[in-house]
């Protein structure tokens, strides 16, 4: 009988640590006994990126033979923030990872889960060696250190579709916001059922869309003054409550449509949107009809009309390399090593421009020649290069989500639907963001 | 008898085992979690006693999720009561292939939420044939972003997604009513109404009981359609108990707060249940059918 129940226990401890075990994923790195260090990197989860970062690893490790560098895919369950949050939880996060936006490093860094990777040596000789030291100003964090290697820098723009423009009698694209509510009723006055901006997102509070929207008009207008400063809101008033005008001039012009659609900006619907850089592969497939400068053209976000006109700021959507401070001293070092490998030749830069079409985040983009062939042969992605050291990342608050969400909710949304007036909603919208930051 | 409970033991061991594991260790945990500010990340943490079952019951989307729920329930359940009984009856009354049918009913049911979701979302954009169509008639509706439209297309999808699920336990509760009482009913010359309420429903009732059930029990765990199409919205009409621990726990990171909604909401979901269920079998028994 006890036979039996010892082998009954042995059953239940087998199955369970082998449930157990395959729940694991393991880290992977570390130092082995031969003196090798082995560095888990996470590329992006689409397969454009993770060609990109195993080519680098090869090449790497071809040069230094001491360090292995396993790229793996970062999981997607049921977001990639998500599944790094457990593999922290869960002891089990990668020495480094890319994918990383200021807001969500913020998240990380609140929780000691990052390294500041000016703490490592190496980082200004990867700053300098990579002509980076004035867009990484932008992302210095508000206790003064920098979390992320930004790799890439989208400069959002608007794009415009000229061709309806023209056809209204619009020959240059609006730059203030009076030319854009005179085009709007110009449209209007042609084409009752088209409308300037056609986007559902602009009555959805998810915190995200708000960097496709409000951030680029408050960019602009501010001349890239800061939102949240640490754990205070800095705002400037005028700015933001011209932004918000701005919307509402628009809407009641009956400018803006914000329900659902489909391709708007592609069927003409909409006459402007925001746009990416990623937009062009995806149009390329699917839209092989539009072309740059012959039915849509790109600017920097509408101003004030008595906002200068030149330098103007708009939001980067922009990511970066990360350490997660679970990697032990060699494995951050070899990290580092890593990233000044790939980021010291602007070769490396220019294959991850020509794989991902994703600017890098330099400061020389639009004058390097090293680049100058491919901005030639993509003159679309030409305006976003220029615009680089303009740009300004996401604000670096941990509660980013719970704050750009109060934007949606107290201002943007309820302006495009006429439900509230624009100063009303930015102080509504002020007071919640005031309260949240004191929790 | 305790050889025999040995073996039981032994194989039920690997379910336990399961259960244990995903269900009554994260159970625990959660409950611990609620008491907490954890984020998930960090390796501090502190304990905030009922501080975030205090905050949660003050907050609009805790508050709109605990109503929503019950909107929910008033608009999927008479749909897909309706229709899978529908479909039951038309399924019952065909003379062949009655398991082809059902099976072409049931394939909603193993369609992706995510799928039908993003081809309603097509459908009712302002710009499909289908709005153009009704803007000729000077109909223009804005279905995903007026409160009761949205949550009307949301259980409208997921009515779609269970009705041959449920017209499955339907369709084998009428084939499983005796043809003789008919036709007993039928000599004694009863009408179609006597006939529905005195024989049809009493018999059926043991199978309507069970979809009632799962329909009310699926009201409380509607997420991936709502993630898809409304994210919550228009201002938390569509917002359920599942969209808002997900946006508190992997959107806002907080960990300990979402758990505090969990409970609630496990709370909440079992005494519904509870009670509607109480309510059910009152209302078979007035009505002599249990």
């Amino acid at each position: 009988m006890k036979m039996k129940k010892a082998a009954s226990l042995f059953l239940t401890a087998t199955i369970a640590a082998s449930a157990l075990a395959g729940c694991s994923t393991g880290n992977g790195g570390g130092k082995s006994a031969n003196g090798e260090t082995t560095i888990e990197f996470w590329a992006a989860p689409n397969p454009t990126q993770q060609v990109y970062w195993k080519e680098m690893a090869k090449e790497f490790e071809k040069e230094n033979p001491k360090i292995n560098v396993k790229v793996s895919p970062m999981k997607e369950s049921p977001t990639s923030e998500a599944s790094i949050q457990s593999a922290i939880a869960g002891k089990s996060a990668p020495t480094m990872s890319e994918n990383i936006n200021r807001g969500f490093a913020a998240q990380l860094a609140e929780s000691k889960a990052l390294v500041p990777l000016n703490e490592i040596e190496g980082w200004d000789k990867l700053l300098e060696n990579r002509n980076m030291t004035d867009t990484i100003k932008t992302w210095k964090f508000s206790d003064d250190n920098q979390y992320v290697m930004p790799i890439y820098s989208n400069p959002m723009l608007f794009g415009w579709r000229i061709d309806i423009l023209k056809e209204v009698g619009v020959d240059k694209m609006p730059a203030t916001y009076s030319e854009v509510l005179d085009a709007a009723k110009k449209l209007k006055a042609k084409y009752p059922e088209k409308y300037v901006w056609a986007k559902p997102a602009l009555a959805d509070p998810t915190a995200h869309h708000r960097w496709f929207d409000f951030f680029m008009l408050y960019d602009a207008a501010s001349g890239g003054n800061n939102f949240i400063e640490g754990k205070k809101f800095v705002a400037e008033d005028e700015a933001g409550i011209n932004a918000l005008q701005f919307m509402d001039d628009l809407r009641k012009e009956d400018g803006i449509l914000t329900k659902q659609s489909t391709d708007p900006f592609e069927n003409g619907l909409g006459i402007f949107t925001d746009l990416g850089p990623w937009t062009f592969s995806y149009w390329e497939e699917k839209f092989p009809e539009m072309k740059y400068n012959e039915n849509f053209g790109l600017s920097l976000p509408p101003v004030p009309d008595d906002a200068k006109q030149e330098n103007i700021n708009t939001f980067a959507d922009t990511k970066g390399i990360v350490i997660y401070a679970s990697a032990t001293e060699d494995e951050r070092k070899a990290a580092m090593e890593f990233m000044n490998f790939v980021y010291s030749n602007p070769e490396y830069d220019l294959k991850w421009l020509e794989t991902t079409k994703l600017p890098p985040a330099r400061d020389d983009l639009s004058t390097n020649e090293s680049f100058k062939a491919f901005f030639d042969k993509n003159p679309e992605l030409k305006p976003y290069a220029e615009a680089v050291p303009n740009a300004i990342p996401s604000i670096d608050n941990a509660k980013y989500n719970e704050l750009q969400t109060h934007i949606g909710r107290y201002a943007v949304n309820p302006i495009v639907k006429g439900e509230v007036d624009p100063e009303k909603g930015w102080n509504e919208m002020k007071k919640a963001i005031k309260e949240e930051l004191k929790k | 008898m305790k050889k025999t409970n040995g073996t039981g033991w032994l194989f039920a061991s690997p379910y336990l085992l399961y259960a244990i594991i995903f269900f009554a260790v994260p159970l625990i945990w959660s409950m611990y979690l609620s008491f907490t500010d954890w984020n998930l990340i960090s390796p501090v943490y502190y304990f905030k006693g009922f501080d975030n079952f205090i905050e949660a019951v003050k907050h609009p989307g805790v508050q709109a999720a605990f109503f929503v729920t019950f909107k929910f329930m008033a608009a999927f359940v008479p749909m897909v009561i309706v229709s899978s009984l529908a479909v039951a009856l038309v399924i019952h009354g065909l003379p062949k292939f009655k398991g082809l049918f059902l099976i072409g009913f049931f394939l909603p049911y193993l369609a992706s939420g995510v799928v039908s979701s993003l081809i309603v979302k097509g459908l009712l954009s302002h710009n499909s044939a289908f709005n153009v169509f009704l803007r000729n008639f000077g109909i223009e509706i804005d279905w995903l972003s007026t409160p009761l439209s949205a949550l009307l297309v949301v259980a409208a999808i997921i009515a779609w997604k269970f009705t041959g699920y449920y017209a499955l336990i339907l369709t084998a509760g009428f084939e499983s009513i005796n043809k003789d009482v008919y036709e007993a009913a039928a000599i004694d010359g009863v009408t179609p109404s006597q006939r529905f309420w005195k024989i049809t429903l009493p018999l059926l009732y043991p199978a309507l009981f069970t979809v009632l059930i799962l329909s009310i029990g699926v009201s409380f765990g509607i997420f991936t359609e709502v993630y898809q199409l409304t994210g919550g919205g228009p201002n938390y009409a569509t917002n359920t108990w599942q969209m808002e621990i997900f946006k508190q726990a992997f959107t806002n990171l907080s960990a300990g707060y979402a758990s505090a909604v969990a409970i609630i909401a496990s709370v909440v979901t079992f005494a519904s249940i509870l009670i509607i269920r109480k309510l059910l079998e009152m209302w078979g028994k007035r009505n002599g059918w249990v």
